[in-house]
């Protein structure tokens, strides 16, 4: 009986596994750049619609402190030992 | 378009099923349909009208229906696929509980022992093995139409018209992707968000865990910068796992619906079936299939990153090195 870890789809499903595997923490932190704008954002957003403000100072307050968090998160990512 | 006719259409608005048929007199609507078919089912028309209780709609919608069919078939098929384990005397497990033993393996070698680490692995091997499961069984769940074939039965078998009040008629819109909602995924992450703070405190005490969070032995300053963002990034990264599961969930439909829809726009404008029919032979269904075997990855490795990340934020409240 051949090696069952041989057969080529058995071997084609671990490289992708593997490729996952892998590639997981770089999706994490594409992910959590959009998201960390998005979230804060919106919080910002919230705070607008609560406070009745005229122009959209949370909002943009919020956005930007997604990027500097959004970047700190892909930072740690990619530094990491 | 005569004005009675547009008064007419927006009398028949009120109902959503009514409004896409108005929307098909007068003219193939791709974006209605498609938006129809990926959204929840509207609150005014559930598939099951419950009370209200605590001022909360507790009314079963479609994403609601496939999600208690998704976790009764799994823990239906689980537990007695492993109870009719148990109770033979062979060890060695055979058939369907094979698969079912080499999944619990592969998730625990290969997922949670790399990142959570040895001593921790039984903890949350069970936790691992439910989010895999049944996002993984969702997602597939979704790409195979089954409803829409149920409704092909109806139609042209029992030959009940799409208006009719048949039982198949009001569960029709119901084949779609639970995952792609994006409450369902929040309520997935919301779990992983309160499992990093329990796998902390477990690991280090309920003190020691906060204080994990940002390195230690810096100068003051740095800690007023550091620990808004870090407290900051606690809640981005559920946030980031729930929108890549949803978006990656309804983005594949949407390019399927689209692309299927060439058939009909292509009939429209060029006022011919037959027109229709050649771009959906010759453009429309390759490309429409080619999607459906991509989507067939999609549906793993989504369900397989949830999976994985969660994992690795577990491990890296677990595990910390600065």
């Amino acid at each position: 009986m051949p090696d069952p870890n041989d057969h080529f789809l058995a071997r084609s499903f671990e490289a992708l596994q593997e490729n996952v595997r892998r590639a997981g923490p770089a999706a994490s932190a594409g992910y959590t750049l959009i998201g960390a704008i998005g979230v804060l954002g919106g919080v910002g957003h919230l705070i607008d619609r609560w406070a009745g403000t005229s122009s959209p100072w949370f909002l943009l307050v919020g956005m930007l402190f997604g990027v500097v968090v959004g970047f700190y998160e892909l930072a740690k990512t990619v530094w990491k030992k | 378009m005569t004005t009675q006719h547009a008064e007419e259409v927006q009398a028949a608005g009120e109902h959503a099923v009514d409004a896409a048929h108005g929307a098909i007199e007068e003219g193939f609507n791709a974006g209605e349909v498609i938006i129809e078919h990926v959204s929840n089912s509207s609150l005014d028309h559930p598939i099951v009208q419950l009370p209200h209780i605590a001022g909360i709609d507790f009314s079963v919608t479609k994403h609601v229906m496939m999600m208690w069919l998704v976790s009764g078939f799994l823990f239906l098929v689980i537990t007695m696929a492993t109870r009719a384990y148990l109770k033979q005397d062979r060890r060695i497990p055979s058939g369907f509980m094979n698969g079912l033993e080499w999944l619990v393996q592969s998730i625990r070698d290969s997922i949670v022992l790399p990142n959570v680490g040895a001593k921790f692995v039984n903890t949350w091997t069970p936790l691992m093995l439910t989010l895999f499961v049944f996002i993984l069984v969702c997602n597939v769940v979704g790409l195979i139409p089954m409803f829409e074939t149920l409704g092909l039965f109806d139609r042209f078998v029992l030959g009940n018209s799409h208006e009719s009040e048949s039982l198949i008629n009001s569960v029709l819109h119901g084949g779609t992707t639970a995952t792609a909602n994006y409450n369902v995924t929040a309520a997935l992450a919301t779990i992983t968000f309160f499992s990093i703070m329990i796998a902390g405190t477990m690991a280090h005490g309920f003190i020691k865990h906060w204080k994990n969070l940002v390195p230690s032995g810096l100068a003051k300053p740095v800690y007023a910068l550091l620990i808004p963002i870090e407290l900051m990034g606690m809640f981005v990264k559920p946030f980031a796992l729930t929108m890549r599961l949803a978006a990656n969930m309804t983005g594949g439909h949407i390019a399927i619906l689209s692309i299927l829809s060439l058939v009909f726009l292509f009939a429209e404008i060029f006022t011919s079936a037959a027109v229709g029919i050649g771009v959906g032979f010759t453009l429309a269904l390759p490309l429409a299939v080619g999607i459906s075997a991509l989507e067939i990855i999609v549906v793993m490795v989504q369900a397989y990153v949830f999976t994985l990340l969660t994992a690795v934020f577990i491990g890296m409240a677990i595990n910390v090195h600065h």
